[in-house]
């Protein structure tokens, strides 16, 4: 394939991914049969059964980030990035222009630890940061991982990247696999 | 060693008696396990039928699992039920309606369901009154009472029909004559009507007058004809006249021709209701001879035949649905009352004297062949209606059928003189009936309808969407709308009210437009308030608007009486209600320390113990 459409494909995907949300939670407990909560983060903030989880956090003292900074960041750093690869687009494999790809890589790789680290430190705080005045206290503090289950009182709490994320995967292996073209 | 003889026999005789013994243990105890097996239900998997039971003097319908016999709801329709905040203020409207049309409580007898093509759509139930004259219908998407009627021109609203295949009409049968001219100025000769109710509009259509007391309905599966049972036609007014002639009648109405004689204008109209006079319009109204005073008629699944039970004759006679001839009159037991069809041309009679349910077959009887008793069961005792799933639409199950016995006397732990009704599940799978289990319930079931889960259960909604109306959370508000008149939209969800105070002054009419703002099933709030007459149950979504009088001063505690989270018994809030010369506010409440309850001394009261 024409490591052109390769680059402009990653960019073009990595927007899109922003379109859709990009990581899920799926909360199931005994008394909730059949109808399993659903939450996902999306560039507009938190969306799914806001109503239902809120009106069960008071009683373990969670609470909804009101503000997402890290998600901003994330909008910016991923036009950003989209802008760098258009930019890979037209540079030749070869001398700088193939030292500029693999700079693209890294940076697509960094971006990656980086929002990683980010939404870890975020579910931490989640987990963390609560209410101590809250009703019940059997809760322990808590961390989501960022992909598999938790246990918080009552409820299973499963972590999992949702279609925008895979998408920002998949456009990131598509910009390295463009940089490793080169290099080969 | 030589042994004894006698010994040797003895020894010889335990041994044979043991055998027996623990082998007809085995064959008790296989046979009991069997017979659980076939109604139990573990828990968390669901009933293959829904059932329907008139509450009888309850004023209600019971919903009962099939086969487990497990009462799952009552659905209150002609009386208030503070547990479902139903028709509980005076300002209620349903209340008023309840008033207005017969009183606070209804005797309600035989459920029926909406057919589409003779099968069951699962859309409306139907419920008389017979003590008030009145016609309930329930929705099914809700289980809630949504629309009840008063049947002019009749008293005792006893037997009702879907009319067949499409629920063109809703057949009610007046019970109880009255005079003529619906006076009493003048000593009138009695009569009585049949009833035709449009099932959409809830309206009264027309209606047919019949001498004598009109019982129990059934419809031809065609929609042709309605079938009911008139017993004494002799018009007596005490018992012993009532049972002089030696017959009395099946009465057929021809439905289209009393529709064409309606439009002909044939009708007398009375409270707003046409009655048409069969002496006047030919062809409307059949009698059909059957022995005196008959009980039950019930039209069999393919619609040829129409079986009146003969109650004090030990006969059921069997009538063509589309000739109206008698084609038999086979004798079945003592008592007979209803009768109800599986799928394989059986019919099933209940015995009320013999406490049995007969199985007999329909074409053996019709062609008079002598073994078509084919199996008798004894039912705990005296069975009035039976009813086996879908014996009264066109499609039989032919699986389980209920008896509803009207005495249970020995048959549960006692409870006083007062004893519960019983209920039995009987197996029709096979030739043999097989007596499953039974189940009590409140009094008094008289008839039973079943609709498949897998029909009805898609159908049902478990949450309201909320109406247009509804209080919105954030929008809650207490307002002073008069001198005397205080409105509170107030929201509810776990594990609060708001406002969970506001106060009212003595002589105030107090206005609350309360929703449930819950999302999520079975999260249902109630909302009870002491002294007041007051409790009301918000499914989630629901809105409900209650006005009463404030009450004397006080403070009055609402709380929630449906037990819904960890902080159930804190769900509740303070109406205050001031003397009428009062100068004291809210405010001031809120300032004012109460008084702190006794610690206990070492353990810290405030902050985190982590």
């Amino acid at each position: 394939m024409n490591s052109r459409i390769v680059y402009v494909a990653a960019a073009a995907m990595m927007e899109a991914a922003l379109a859709l949300p990009l990581w899920g939670f799926a909360m199931s407990a005994p008394q909730y049969p059949d109808e399993t909560l659903h939450l996902q983060i999306a560039r507009g903030g938190i969306v799914g059964d806001v109503h239902e989880v809120e009106t069960l956090q008071q009683y373990i003292g969670v609470r909804f980030p009101t503000e997402l900074p890290e998600l901003r960041w994330a909008v910016r750093a991923i036009a950003a990035l989209a802008a760098l690869l258009i930019v890979a687009a037209f540079t030749r494999p070869r001398g700088v222009g193939r030292l500029y790809r693999i700079a693209c890589a890294v940076a697509v790789v960094a971006f990656l630890a980086a929002s990683a680290v980010a939404v870890q430190s975020r579910l931490y705080r989640v987990g963390h940061e609560r209410d101590r005045h809250a009703p019940i206290r059997a809760v322990r503090d808590f961390t989501p991982p960022l992909v598999g289950p938790v246990k918080v009182g009552n409820f299973t709490v499963w972590s999992f990247p949702h279609a925008g994320a895979l998408i920002l995967l998949a456009a990131s292996a598509l910009s390295i696999a463009g940089a490793r073209r080169t290099v080969a | 060693m030589k042994r004894h003889p006698l010994i040797l026999i003895a020894a010889t005789v335990v041994a044979t008696l043991a055998g027996v013994h623990t082998f007809g243990c085995g064959a008790a105890r296989s046979a009991r396990s069997l017979a659980a097996e076939k109604v139990y239900v573990p828990p968390g998997e669901l009933d293959k039928y829904y059932g329907f039971l008139s509450g009888g003097q309850s004023g209600s319908v019971f919903v009962v699992g099939v086969p487990s016999g497990r009462l799952i709801r009552e659905i209150p329709v002609f009386e208030p039920r503070a547990a479902y905040g139903y028709a509980m203020l005076e300002t209620d409207a349903r209340r008023q309606l309840l008033e207005s049309t017969g009183g606070l409580w209804g005797d309600t007898h035989h459920p029926v369901l909406s057919e589409k093509n003779g099968l069951f759509d699962g859309e409306y139930l139907w419920i008389n009154d017979l003590a008030n004259g009145r016609l309930a219908r329930v929705r099914l998407d809700y289980f809630e009472a949504d629309r009840i009627i008063k049947i002019p021109n009749l008293q005792g609203a006893h037997g009702i029909a879907v009319v067949s295949p499409d629920t063109k009409y809703i057949v009610v049968n007046g019970e109880f004559e009255q005079p003529t001219d619906g006076l009493v100025t003048n000593p009138a000769p009695y009569t009585s009507v049949v009833a035709f109710v449009d099932p959409e509009a809830m309206e009264m259509k027309f209606e047919v007058r019949v001498n004598g007391n009109i019982d129990i309905a059934d419809t031809s599966k065609d929609g042709h004809y309605s079938f009911s049972t008139v017993y004494n036609l002799e018009q007596g007014r005490d018992m012993g006249s009532m049972i002089q002639y030696d017959r009395d009648a099946v009465a057929a109405i021809d439905i289209p021709a009393a529709e064409k004689a309606i439009a002909a204008g044939k009708g007398d109209v009375r409270n707003g209701v046409p009655i048409l006079d069969p002496e006047k319009s030919e062809g409307v109204l059949t009698l059909i001879p059957v022995p005196k005073n008959p009980h039950g008629v019930n039209v069999t699944p393919d619609g040829r035949y129409a079986i009146a039970a003969g109650k004090l004759s030990p006969t059921v006679t069997i009538i063509d649905a589309h000739t109206l001839k008698i084609v038999a009159e086979p004798e079945v037991g003592l008592g007979p009352l209803h009768t109800t069809f599986d799928n394989r041309g059986n019919a099933f009679t209940s015995l009320f004297l013999d406490s049995q349910v007969v199985k007999w077959n329909i074409d053996k009887a019709v062609t008079g062949t002598s073994d078509y008793i084919v199996d008798r069961i004894n039912v705990h005792y005296n069975i009035g209606h039976l009813q086996a799933v879908g014996g009264d639409s066109m499609h039989p199950y032919g699986d389980y059928l209920l008896a509803l016995n009207k005495l249970s006397k020995d048959q549960y732990v006692p409870v006083g003189p007062d004893l519960p009704e019983n209920q039995e599940i009987i197996d029709i799978s096979g030739e043999k009936m097989k007596l499953l289990a039974s189940f009590p319930t409140p009094p008094e079931p008289h008839d039973a309808t079943f609709i498949a889960a897998s029909v009805l259960k898609p159908l049902v909604h478990q949450t309201y969407t909320p109406s247009a109306d509804a209080v919105q959370a954030g929008h809650e508000s207490v307002v002073r709308t008069g001198p005397h008149a205080v409105s509170v939209d107030m929201t509810l969800i776990r594990s609060a009210y708001t406002p969970d105070a506001f106060e009212v002054r003595e002589g105030d009419q107090v206005t609350m437009k309360i929703t449930n703002v819950e999302t999520i099933r079975d999260m249902i709030h109630g909302f009870a308030l002491p002294d007041h007459n007051l409790n009301i149950a918000l499914p989630p979504g629901y809105t409900k608007t209650v006005t009463f009088d404030a009450g004397k001063p006080g403070v009055y505690w609402f709380y929630c009486t449906n037990f819904c989270s960890a902080l159930h018994l804190e769900m509740r809030g303070r109406m205050v209600v001031q003397p009428k010369a009062s100068t004291v506010t809210l405010t001031d409440w809120h300032a004012a320390e109460n008084v702190k309850g006794q610690l206990v001394p070492g353990v810290p009261s405030t902050g985190d113990k982590r």
